[in-house]
């Protein structure tokens, strides 16, 4: 057994013993508990994690148990980038949890929620080493109902429950899905432990079931469109910090078992696949940030802005496959490389952001963007860290969002170097679409931090609203920090991506293309062109070699001799160039524009003040999306007429329900669909009892026909 | 397809501020000029006749001051033979104690935040006509808005009543840097016929620095955007 193997068991066990503490220590400490034992399990799980990406890949069988058949457990660089990822976020969330979980003492059993909260925890590791069928099952059936206890943690509220069982419900029809792909790969090899690289026909219909059904059963898992309808029921209903996990955490895990099923067991081999993936992607992303865009609800809009980045991901990694196919190994490496970094940065400011609007829901008791406004002055440091999280989730730099929707759009915009035109056309379409989503989705932080944290505050609280207590501020302190240092270094975490990405790649293609050896005197012979890089050392690209030793700090696809560059990003630079500018800004105004500053009272339209609820609100500020998408929204206006006065004319109230697409076309059809069905075969039980034995006869000899005619 | 057909036939209808607009049948109602009578009992008699106090006897002459004057045209239209000569032009407006016309930067583009400081409504209905086809402001850059946030010119109208004191003192306080007031019609520029009272005091100036007058009950259009045009430096401004 490996050390990192030891490590993960060691994760078990810290898990195990902080349960036993929370029932054992004094109600009062049960949620401190879960701050230390947590933190460590998250602790040493990015330990093992990071043992994982640096060690070699491992497998240990276990033992053979009579119905499940052989059991192996192992560490594959792809699983150790994933744990990492979860490990990040379960860190500052369990700290996090010591100071949220207070208001729930008295209507809640904190030691129920210890306990779900650790078996989450250790089924999602479990997921990541488990290398059968059987035990990745096991695992990942355990996170579904743990996480779907976590969601109806406040089951006396009717919603929770059902949110938590429309979660359950469609969780288990996508993991049957998923199951039948797996097997159907690993049939082929007689086997149920995971044998890597499963060869297929060039794209037989085998394939494309396996492809479909893994894709669209563990897709249900990551939030992609149109399988997605629990996820903005979910998230907003749990309690803050699983909202945090369900979205940074177990959303990724879908995408994990997508990557498993097509690029590790069965690498794809035709570009269709691909595609789809491509396409789903796109759409994932503009319809969770049009969704997001124009709801009110601050952990709604964030749930549908999951379905966004996730939908950005999967498009990024689609074009990897496509790649992956036409065996052009270098960008599919850089589409794939797109995609986990934006899965990592997501997890990091979705987590943010999460605990963000945990914290102003769990001080204020509200969620209604347009009841809240003006917290800025209330709680100023959930203000800041809220403000990095709808930085970075937007893409500005030098914050990490921007970093990977940058290299996603990039790894997009190959799509000169594809032969079919037809898939060229794809590329170009998805990309627009994603260029669009980035910018939406600027439209919609705006909207959120705006109209939540500045302006006027709304609010009538009935006790004075005060800043989170420290556990929860340094919950998100760790965020931010992540969110800034994941995107001033993206070298380096592409350098940790290369490795997961190294053993199914066949060698470090992303270091290889993406990340050249910008520093120093000691470039090999492939490298730039001595003229090229002269060129660069002399506008200082050697700046800050002495301080953090690496390859470099640019990011960059060398092209033929034609164009040296396809396409160069710093955002470490990008940085420090921003800081200058702010600073010479911040200068500039200190010095000349001080004489000619004059403060007045706001104009509030000859009104003595401006009363809060005069101010502009969310719904205003999105409207202009919500009438130029309206085709997309297909919102359900109802006219209420109700005469007040025989001499008036009648009063009409306006109500307009917007229904999420993936509900208006897939859900609800297929419920729909399913009544009818039951309803038909309701008709078979009428209640005569001789028809029902006519049936189990007819059955009966149904079945013998099939036997006897074997 | 209606419209486009209709502004072709139309054509353009537009003012063109040449020197014959101000004779103009209803374009402008005029003043009376100083008038030197024959005797001095003629000038006396205009001044009596004057209910605003406009006309000031000196010896033979009857000298005018513009400011109140409200165009009742008791002075043009006597009994006998001694009537005031009367000028039908329209550029009244004149500067007061304040800093004159603005910086080059907004020669062609101005923006006006129009106040309604207790006006009667005569003085508003013809700023509301600065807007449409015939004298059409938009030509020389200058726009109404909404907000004083984003104004260049506070234009007041109205004697300004006590209840307005409070309001326009916020509204210029909201105004960003340089910015210009325009009293406009009799009320605004000394109090008009209601001020000073009860209700009001003499005019904007008592309020907020004024920068420039237009007399006039009400004064016409083409006298307002004369103003507004001086306020952006288009034209020269009297003091």
């Amino acid at each position: 057994m490996t050390g990192a193997l030891w490590t993960y068991l060691a994760v078990f066990a810290i898990c195990a013993v902080g349960t036993a503490m929370a029932f054992f220590v004094p109600a009062k400490r049960a949620a401190e508990s879960i701050a230390w034992a947590g933190g460590g399990a998250a602790l040493v799980a990015f330990a093992a994690g990071a043992q994982g990406l640096a060690a070699p890949e491992s497998l240990v069988s276990l033992w053979s148990l009579p119905t499940f058949g052989p059991m192996a457990l192992g560490t594959t660089h792809l699983a150790a980038l994933f744990t990492c990822i979860a490990a990040l976020v379960y860190f500052p969330v369990s700290v996090y949890t010591a100071g949220y979980l207070r208001r729930y003492e008295d209507r809640y059993s904190l030691p129920a929620f210890a306990a779900w909260y650790y078996v989450t925890l250790a089924a999602v590791m479990a997921v990541f080493i488990a290398r059968d069928v059987v035990s990745f099952f096991i695992a990942w059936e355990i996170v579904a109902i743990a996480t779907a206890a976590l969601v109806a943690y406040e089951w006396r509220e009717k919603a929770n429950a059902r949110a938590a069982y429309v979660m359950l419900a469609m969780s288990e029809a996508g993991t049957l899905a998923a199951l039948l792909a797996m097997l159907l790969v690993l049939s082929r090899e007689h086997s149920l432990l995971f044998v890597q690289g499963v060869a297929f026909g060039p794209s037989g219909g085998v394939r494309w079931a396996v492809f479909l059904l893994s894709f669209f059963g563990f897709g249900v898992k990551a939030g992609l469109m149109p399988l997605n309808s629990w996820l903005p029921r979910a998230h907003p209903v749990a309690p803050g910090n699983v909202s945090a996990l369900l979205s940074s955490v177990v959303l990724n895990l879908g995408v994990y078992g997508i990557l498993l099923v097509n690029l590790e067991l069965a690498p794809v081999s035709s570009v269709s696949f691909g595609t789809v993936a491509l396409i789903v992607g796109a759409i994932s992303a503009l319809a969770g940030i049009l969704y997001a865009t124009i709801n009110d609800d601050l952990k709604t809009m964030l749930a549908y802005s999951s379905v966004e980045n996730i939908g950005i991901a999967v498009a990024a990694m689609g074009a990897g496959l496509v790649f992956i196919a036409l065996h052009e190994t270098a960008l599919a490496a850089i589409g794939l490389a797109a995609g986990l970094y934006h899965l990592l940065n997501h997890s990091a400011y979705k987590g943010l952001l999460f605990l963000g609007a945990s914290t102003v829901q769990a001080q204020t008791g509200q969620r209604s963007i347009d009841r809240l406004g003006g917290l800025m002055r209330l709680l100023p440091v959930t203000s800041f860290c809220f403000f990095i999280g709808a930085l970075s989730i937007s893409g500005i730099p030098p914050f990490n969002g921007f970093a990977s929707e940058w290299l996603a759009l990039e790894s997009l915009l190959r799509s000169a170097e594809l032969a079919p035109p037809w898939l060229r056309v794809v590329f170009s379409l998805s990309g627009a679409a994603i260029a669009l989503t980035a910018a939406l989705a600027i439209t919609c932080f705006v909207k959120a931090f705006g109209m939540t944290f500045l302006g006027h505050s709304r609010l009538h609280p009935k006790q004075p609203i005060t800043e989170a207590p420290r556990s929860m501020l340094f919950g998100m302190y760790v965020l931010v920090a992540a969110c800034a240092l994941l995107g001033l270094l993206p070298t380096f975490v592409l350098a940790a991506i290369d490795g997961a990405l190294a053993p199914v790649l066949g060698g470090s293609w992303v270091q290889h293309t993406l990340v050249p050896a910008f520093f120093g005197a000691r470039l090999p012979a492939d490298q730039l062109p001595p003229a090229f890089l002269t060129t660069f050392h002399a506008l200082g690209a050697q700046l800050g070699y002495g301080i953090v030793p690496g390859r470099g700090l640019v990011v960059m696809l060398r092209g033929g001799s034609a164009n040296p560059v396809v396409f160069a990003m710093s955002s470490t630079y990008l940085a420090a160039t921003l800081l200058l500018f702010l600073g010479a800004a911040y200068l500039g105004r200190r010095v000349l524009a001080r004489s000619r500053r004059r403060t007045a009272p706001s104009w509030a339209g000859g009104l003595s003040s401006i009363p809060p609820t005069m101010t502009y609100t969310g719904t205003g500020f999105s409207n202009p999306v919500r009438v130029i998408f309206n085709a997309v929204f297909l919102p359900a206006r109802t006219d209420e007429r109700k005469t007040i006065h025989e001499h008036f004319r009648d009063a009409i109230r306006r109500a307009r329900e917007d229904v999420f697409v993936a509900d208006r076309v897939v859900a609800r059809p297929a419920i729909a669909a399913a009544t009818w069905l039951a309803h038909l075969l309701a008709r078979m039980h009428h209640g005569r009892l001789p028809a029902y034995v006519a049936y189990a006869l007819a059955a009966l000899l149904i079945v013998l026909a099939i036997s006897l005619s074997r | 397809m209606s419209w486009f057909l209709r502004g072709i036939r139309s054509g353009i209808r537009t003012e063109p501020l040449s020197p014959d607009a101000p004779v103009l049948a209803g374009v402008t109602p005029g003043f009376p000029r100083e008038t030197r009578f024959e005797s001095v009992a003629d000038a006396r008699d205009n001044e009596t006749r004057c209910p605003t106090g406009a006309i000031r006897a000196d010896g033979e002459v009857a000298r005018v001051k513009r400011d109140r004057c409200i165009h009742c045209m008791r002075c043009a239209t006597p009994d006998g033979s001694a009537k005031m000569e009367w000028t039908v032009d329209h550029e009244w407006a004149h500067g007061g104690e304040g800093s004159g016309s603005l910086p080059a930067a907004f020669r062609r583009s101005l923006h006006v935040r129009v106040i309604d400081a207790g006006d009667c409504g005569a003085c508003l209905n013809e700023i509301g006509h600065l807007d449409d086809p015939f004298y059409n402001a938009h030509r020389f850059g200058i726009f109404v808005t909404p907000t004083p946030r984003q104004a260049d010119v506070l234009l007041i109208v109205g004697p300004v009543t006590q209840q307005m004191q409070a309001a326009l003192k916020v509204a210029y306080e909201a105004m960003p840097g340089p910015r210009r007031v325009v009293a406009v019609g009799a009320c605004a520029v000394d109090g008009g016929l209601f001020g000073p009272s009860v209700m009001c005091g003499s005019g904007a100036a008592d309020v907020v620095p004024v920068d420039v007058f237009v007399p006039g009950c009400p004064p016409p259009p083409l006298a307002i955007l004369h103003a507004l045009r001086a306020v952006c430096g288009q034209e020269p401004l009297e003091r």
